[in-house]
């Protein structure tokens, strides 16, 4: 049997006086809170302890004595036998330290219901206990053996208060293990620490906070200012509801556009992040607090960046720069796609194409890309002012000018979407009818209600025209192929644009950043685990164990403080991704995928 | 020499095979008595052949009585040579239908043979084979679905409309593919209907054998200079590859004599018409007719004097994927 008492290290110095603490049932262990100075009167002590049993809900109790020798303060034995009389425990702990000496001497009374003790002195040598004496316990000498241990463990006060303990949730199954129940004790015996040296109480402790509460006045303001801020802010989203849920709004069209504009979806996004963060009630635990901490400061990370942005914009005229750039960049782009399509209608790397359809399909294409130009063209005196009035979305976040930048490009190269769909569209029918001609072809037909193939005999004229059709759809496979492929890989360079785009919105929406400077900080608010470092191991005395906290991993801490945002990875594997592209089927950006799948 | 001459079921459902050495008269001297493995205990019980009883002999016992139900070559026919010369002038003929295609598809190509003059050919061999298909078709013939007038004018309606409407994309279909490329496959399908003709039953036509041939036939039609030319040529595919079988099917039910006589009369055809285009592949078109239809049933009839099927009361030994199980154990 060992017995392990948690020490804090503030009280290595203080005054003698009483122990207070916490007896963990279940373990053998105690947790020392604070030590209560002489002199006191030993009611006003109960009051206290009940006092604070109540508000902090932690089974407080006086653990012992702690004495440190002085001057003119010998024979204390007796007096300190006598205090475990004023206060009844099973246990009572001695614990005093001698100039010079780093380690404590303890001893420990156990009390039997019948009033006699015992007592044990711990000391430690060469892993053997060597005095142990007892006082009047002939009846109970067979309970203490001469394994009677005793470990102390020093910890650091504020440290085990504020840090957090991972995982946070554990299944209600298992009881909570010796550690995690420090850690509780601590945290919960906050109202213990409120009485430092400046109250003039009847009452006088040492513990983390006795030289002085620790507080910003900054931090104080803050929180009172927030009030109102957070009044205003949730007066004004509830406005903001309220017009958004206006049914002009609702009607198909806008709904439709304003599902497919990521700056819509930034919007609603941040509008539920405003949400969260202006709820006037403080945050209920360890979770919700850093969630709203993590949305804060991103937030705050976000704005400060785009106004960054902003200002790099607004300066030296840049606005015209790039909308002068536009339309020759635009003309640019639409001039090499003609020459692309030229190559395509000749013999592009030497293949056999369909001449006829190529022409067909390649003139269809040009047509598209004059349309296309003629659209810019037309745009182009509205361009600057266009830009002019979307950098002004920066000043709302960084984010919302990515997002506009994203809608900005779909809109640009909405000739690319177009044609890159006109040509899946007309690939996936080839393929669709290829491979059900196929099986006409064999003789077999597809058998919807046994979802196999079966075979079938035909008519003479559905095998005349099937083959025909066939024939044609084969020899016509590669021109609209190439086609296809080409506008394809066109689709794809926007589209991996746009999910670049879209990736940092999300990092920075989702970036638990107050998580990990807390990390980076100040370690031990987010702790893992602890480990143990003897701190001496002196002869005659016990052994003395230093606890330091494990932080928590970055890379866990990143996955664990994660603001939940929609997902916008793709949801598909790169093999469906493949025979997505192989069949035909339409690929969207990734963020549209969760709405386009049901 | 090593038989299997029997197997049975045994309890944990894997095959015992009974292996006996020689033929039948070996077999009797093995069988008595010490057949089983065990040996039979007493002949006072008769030994039946029935598993659901009990008897005192093991599973796998059998007595002398075992090989009296031994039988060969049943039920077998009795080939004659001309009979079967006769059925494969069917096959002959169809080979012959093919050169001739070809034939026609040459002329075409050099010039020889206007389109029209096709057509008109085609149209009236049309009209001709289908007087003589209703003719043929008994009127008696009663629970077979008999296509009215209406239906055939409307499949004649959709193959010359599809054919005429197609004809220009199928002209430009393969132009950019090269000429060998396109001979090949052309063969290749050829060869392909040739093989997976259903000879049994021609009328309705299989699907691959079919589609084969009207694949090989747009290749080639592809090829051909003009518009009209397509349409011909495809017309002429669709007359020589789906009707011309169906005519010959009935001829061959109701009019055996002059099928033979048309056979013949098609092979020579084929080998002469050939023969004007390219005396070499018409040597080697009457040289694969000879194989065909005159050296193939004799070497049929010639051997099958040596066929040898025994029939008996045991069922066969299949030994497949556990081979390698029976081999270790």
């Amino acid at each position: 049997m060992v017995l392990r008492i948690f020490f804090p290290q503030c009280c290595n110095q203080a005054d003698s006086g009483l122990l207070v603490g916490h007896w963990m049932p279940g373990h053998d262990s105690a947790v020392v809170l604070a030590v209560i100075h002489y002199p006191f009167i030993p009611g006003q002590v109960k009051q206290y302890l009940q006092q604070m049993r109540s508000q902090s809900g932690v089974e407080l109790s006086v653990l012992g004595s702690w004495s440190i020798p002085k001057e003119g303060q010998e024979h204390m034995e007796s007096f300190l036998r006598d205090l475990s009389t004023i206060f009844p425990q099973d246990c009572w702990l001695q614990l005093s330290r001698t100039i010079g000496k780093m380690g404590f001497n303890c001893h420990v009374i156990y009390q039997d219901l019948n009033g006699s003790t015992t007592s044990c002195k711990a000391a430690k040598k060469n892993g053997k206990i060597k005095g142990c004496d007892r006082e009047s316990g002939e009846d109970n000498e067979e309970e203490l053996g001469d394994e009677e241990k005793m470990i102390l463990i020093h910890y650091e006060q504020r440290k085990v208060m504020q840090s957090q303990l991972h995982p946070i949730e554990v299944p209600d199954t298992d009881p909570p293990s010796e550690l995690r129940e420090v850690f509780q004790t601590v945290a919960r015996s906050r109202p213990l620490f409120f009485l430092d040296r400046y109250d003039d109480g009847p009452l006088k402790s040492t513990h983390w906070q006795s030289q002085g509460r620790e507080a910003s006045i900054i931090v104080e303001l803050l929180k009172q200012a927030s009030v109102p801020l957070c009044l205003l802010i949730s007066w004004l989203l509830s406005k903001w509801t309220r017009i958004c849920n206006f049914s002009l709004f609702n009607l198909y069209p806008l709904r439709f556009l304003s599902s497919k504009l990521s700056t819509c979806d930034q919007w609603s996004y941040r509008t539920e992040h405003m949400r969260t963060l202006s709820s006037v009630k403080p945050a209920a635990g360890h979770t919700p607090f850093m969630r709203k901490a993590n949305i804060l400061v991103s937030l705050l990370v976000d704005v400060a960046l785009g106004v960054l942005l902003m200002s790099w914009l607004y300066r030296d005229n840049r606005i015209s720069i790039i909308a002068n750039a536009l339309l020759p960049a635009a003309d640019h782009v639409a001039k090499e796609l003609e020459e692309l399509l030229q190559w395509l209608m000749g013999a592009p790397a030497g293949l056999k194409m369909n001449r006829a359809l190529d022409q067909v399909l390649g003139r269809f294409f040009l047509y598209h890309i004059h349309l296309w130009i003629s659209y810019i063209h037309l745009m182009s005196p509205f361009i600057e002012t266009i830009l002019w009035y979307g950098g002004l979305s920066a000043c709302l976040g960084i984010t919302f000018a990515l997002s506009l930048l994203s809608d900005m490009v779909a809109l640009l190269t909405f000739h690319i979407y177009c044609f890159y769909v006109y040509g899946a569209r007309l690939y996936c029918l080839k393929i669709y009818g290829l491979s059900s001609l196929w099986r006409l072809f064999r003789g077999k037909k597809w058998n919807v209600l046994r979802q196999r193939v079966d075979s079938c005999s035909y008519d003479l004229d559905q095998l005349f025209i099937g083959t025909l059709l066939f024939t044609i759809l084969l020899f016509l496979l590669p021109t609209t192929a190439l086609y296809y492929l080409v506008f394809t890989l066109l689709r794809l360079v926007v589209v991996m644009f746009q999910g670049v785009l879209h990736l940092s919105v999300d990092i920075i929406n989702s970036f638990p950043l107050f998580a990990v400077g807390l990390r980076v900080c100040q370690p031990y608010q987010l702790a893992e685990g602890v480990k143990f470092r003897v701190l001496c191991e002196e002869p005659g005395t016990a052994l003395h164990l230093l606890m330091e906290i494990n932080p928590l991993k970055c890379s866990a801490v990143v996955q664990r403080y994660r603001v939940p945002t929609y997902s916008c990875y793709p949801k598909d594997s790169w093999a469906a991704l493949v025979k997505k592209l192989f069949v035909g089927e339409l690929i969207y950006p990734w963020r549209h995928k969760t709405t386009k799948s049901d | 020499m090593w038989r299997v001459l029997g197997s049975s079921p045994s309890a944990d459902k894997t095959w015992k095979v009974f292996w006996c050495r020689g033929r039948g008269q070996n077999i009797s001297r093995v069988m008595p008595r010490e057949m089983g493995p065990d040996g039979a205990p007493g002949q006072v019980v008769p030994w039946r052949k029935v598993l659901w009883e009990h008897q005192p002999f093991p599973d796998n016992y059998v007595d002398r009585r075992f090989l009296e139900e031994l039988r060969r070559n049943e039920g077998i026919r009795q080939y004659r040579y001309w009979a079967v010369v006769k059925e494969a002038g069917f096959v002959g003929q169809q080979l012959s239908s093919v050169a001739i295609f070809i034939t026609l598809w040459l002329y075409m190509e050099q010039g020889l043979l206007s389109p029209e003059r096709l057509l008109l050919t085609c149209l009236l061999s049309t009209l001709l084979g289908y007087g003589l298909h209703q003719t043929l078709t008994p009127l008696t013939k009663s629970g077979c679905e008999l296509r009215t007038r209406l239906a055939d004018l409307q499949s004649a309606t959709i193959f010359l409309s599809f054919t005429f409407g197609f004809s220009p994309v199928l002209k430009t279909l393969t132009e950019s593919v090269s000429t060998d490329t396109v001979y090949a496959m052309s063969a290749v399908m050829l060869l392909a209907h040739l093989v997976s003709f259903p000879y049994a039953h021609p009328s309705p036509p299989g699907s691959l054998s079919l589609n084969a041939a009207l694949f090989a036939s747009v290749c080639l039609a592809s090829r051909l200079p003009g518009a009209l030319h397509t349409f011909a040529m495809l017309s002429c595919a669709l007359l020589v590859f789906a009707l011309w079988p169906c005519l010959l099917q009935r001829l061959r039910e109701y009019a055996p004599n002059q099928f033979t006589g048309l056979c013949v009369a098609v092979c020579v055809g084929g080998v002469v018409g050939l023969a004007s285009q390219s005396p070499g592949g018409a040597v080697l078109l009457a040289l694969a007719l000879g194989t065909v239809t005159l050296f193939c049933p004799l070497l049929l009839v010639r051997l099958q004097r040596h066929k040898d099927n025994i029939h008996g009361p045991w069922d066969e030994a299949e030994i497949h994927e556990e081979l390698g199980h029976i081999l270790h154990s």
